[in-house]
């Protein structure tokens, strides 16, 4: 009798253990299925706004000025480029 | 030279002998520093070169001393105390070598090898209960600690972004789970009706929870239901865990056909930073109603996830992840090292959990998979077979294996992702396994 117990204990094992690890997973699968949801629908994911970055006033003009220069010295390269 | 050995001798023993006579002339005196001189019989040089010898680590294993107890104050047989400790020794330089040369888990190996090492040391008891293998062990082994730091640091380093995004594969981490309870039937069947070996159901149980694939749950398990297995079990756990590569691709190519290996899973969905935050209050919640017995594992887990996913503790976190589970890996090696002292582990016990560990991990892998092809019968999204062996936890080495074997079959098929949810589903599973184990024999 002894014997046969043990085996059957460890069926037992198996049948508690595999069965609790299943539940807990299903009922975990389920709560992160209506936890997106909820997220989701309640508090979606603010996507982060881009702020005009503000103009900085200061030395516009010397700036505006060093562009176009750039610009320029990059316009008469090519077109020697081009030529030659 | 000699003249002044003898010159010290002499000094010595007269020491010896006027401090004995002070002694007996003042009784008052019962503790003084001269303690030692008391006990210090005077020898001759040759003597004393005969203890010296018989203290040399030659002669302990040679010829060892009748009555040398091992770690635990017992007894033990001539065998263990010199051919085995040298057998032991040779088996830790095998292990250095697997560590080193063919890079086998050796962030644990080589703690384990080297406490291995150490443990076989004779005379010096190393292992016992005042040296400091002893210490370690008896400070975070026995009583379970060390493992519920190590896992808080894993879940510092876990993402489970791919398990909230395909929840589903959840179910081939808890297919996984398999391997342990259906080790545990063939263990306590074989005992019971063979003369192969005769197992407890706890020894049985502690031994099939290497089909869980996790080396903390193994030692949190084997020490709370049968530490004298410990060194072994972790033995197995680890190097099984190392071995993922070589055991896991040829189950999963004979249980899969070339079809359901090139199948492509669609890609994930994004999840948010709220989600992943909630998640490990959630597990924990839920761990704590269905089964309080996993949650120190579970909580211990959580705990370092949550502190990850909160953003704010950075310096926590970062400590979690690296110095606090670099710190508790050394000891936690070496305290399992300190179990691989010859009269532990060279017994006929070894082989068969060496065995059994083997048997577990490949069922478990084998069940991931088929799970996968079970799931695959109902309507909805395909999975590919393969992620199914990463339910095994060995985070993240099997789901690294996946996506090997799938990368063989289709150059372009990045499994990686996909196969980290049931990954990370596995060390929650075998938690809670090990919770249900803990639960049965509280």
């Amino acid at each position: 009798m002894e014997e046969l117990n043990l085996v059957f204990e460890g069926l037992k094992f198996m049948v508690l253990g595999m069965g609790t690890v299943f539940l807990f997973l299903v009922i975990l699968i389920f709560a992160i299925n209506i936890q997106a949801k909820v997220i989701a629908r309640y508090f979606p994911e603010v996507k982060k706004l881009v702020m005009p970055t503000p103009v900085i006033q200061k030395n516009t003009n010397a700036k505006i000025a060093a562009i176009t220069a750039a610009v320029l010295h990059h316009r008469k390269l090519q077109s020697k480029a081009k030529n030659g | 030279m000699r003249f002044f050995i003898i010159k010290l001798l002499i000094l010595l023993s007269f020491f010896s002998l006027s401090s004995n006579l002070l002694a007996s002339s003042s009784e008052s005196i019962k503790v003084n520093p001269t303690h030692k001189e008391e006990t210090y019989k005077t020898k001759t040089l040759s003597e004393m070169v005969a203890g010296f010898v018989k203290l040399t680590g030659i002669a302990a294993l040679i010829n060892p001393d009748p009555d040398e107890l091992n770690a635990q104050g017992k007894k033990m047989s001539d065998f263990h105390k010199s051919w085995g400790r040298i057998i032991m020794i040779l088996i830790t330089f095998l292990l250095f070598y697997l560590a080193i040369a063919k890079g086998f888990e050796p962030l644990l190996l080589l703690p384990i090898a080297f406490g291995g090492l150490l443990a076989n040391i004779p005379v010096a008891n190393i292992a016992g209960e005042h040296g400091f293998l002893g210490v370690i062990y008896n400070m975070g082994l026995a009583n379970e600690f060390f493992p519920i730091i190590i896992f808080m640091g894993v879940g510092a380093m876990t993402d489970f972004a791919p398990l909230l995004s395909n929840p589903k594969t959840a179910l081939l981490g808890g297919a996984a789970q398999f391997g342990i309870f259906g080790t545990l039937v063939g263990a306590v069947a074989l005992s019971q009706y063979t003369d192969m070996f005769s197992f407890t159901l706890q020894q049985a149980s502690a031994i099939s929870i290497i089909g869980g694939a996790d080396g903390p749950t193994s030692i949190f398990i084997a020490s709370k239901l049968s530490p004298e297995l410990l060194g072994a079990i972790a033995v197995a756990s680890y190097s099984y865990m190392a071995m993922v590569p070589i055991i896991q691709p040829p189950i999963m190519r004979a249980l899969t056909t070339e079809k359901e290996r090139k199948i492509k899973m669609k890609t994930m969905r994004k999840v948010s930073n709220l989600e992943k935050l909630i998640f490990p209050i959630m597990v924990l919640i839920l761990a704590i109603l269905v089964l309080p017995e996993s949650t120190p594992l579970i909580g211990a887990f959580m705990f370092g996830n949550f502190l990850k996913e909160s953003g704010v503790v950075e310096r926590l976190n970062d400590t979690l992840q690296n110095s606090l589970i670099n710190i508790t890996t050394i000891f936690l090696g070496l305290g399992v090292g300190s179990k691989l002292a010859a009269d532990q582990f060279l017994v006929a016990e070894t082989l068969a959990i060496l065995a059994l560990g083997i048997v577990a991990f490949s069922a478990g892998t084998a069940a991931g998979v088929l799970m996968a092809k079970l799931m695959n019968l109902f309507p909805g999204t395909k999975i590919n077979p393969l992620i199914g062996s990463a339910g095994v936890s060995a985070v993240p080495m099997a789901a690294r294996v996946s996506n090997k074997v799938g990368m063989e079959y289709d150059r372009s098929n990045m499994l990686l992702m996909h196969a980290m949810g049931p990954n990370v589903a596995g060390v929650i599973g075998s938690a809670v396994a090990a919770g249900v184990l803990i639960s049965i024999f509280a």
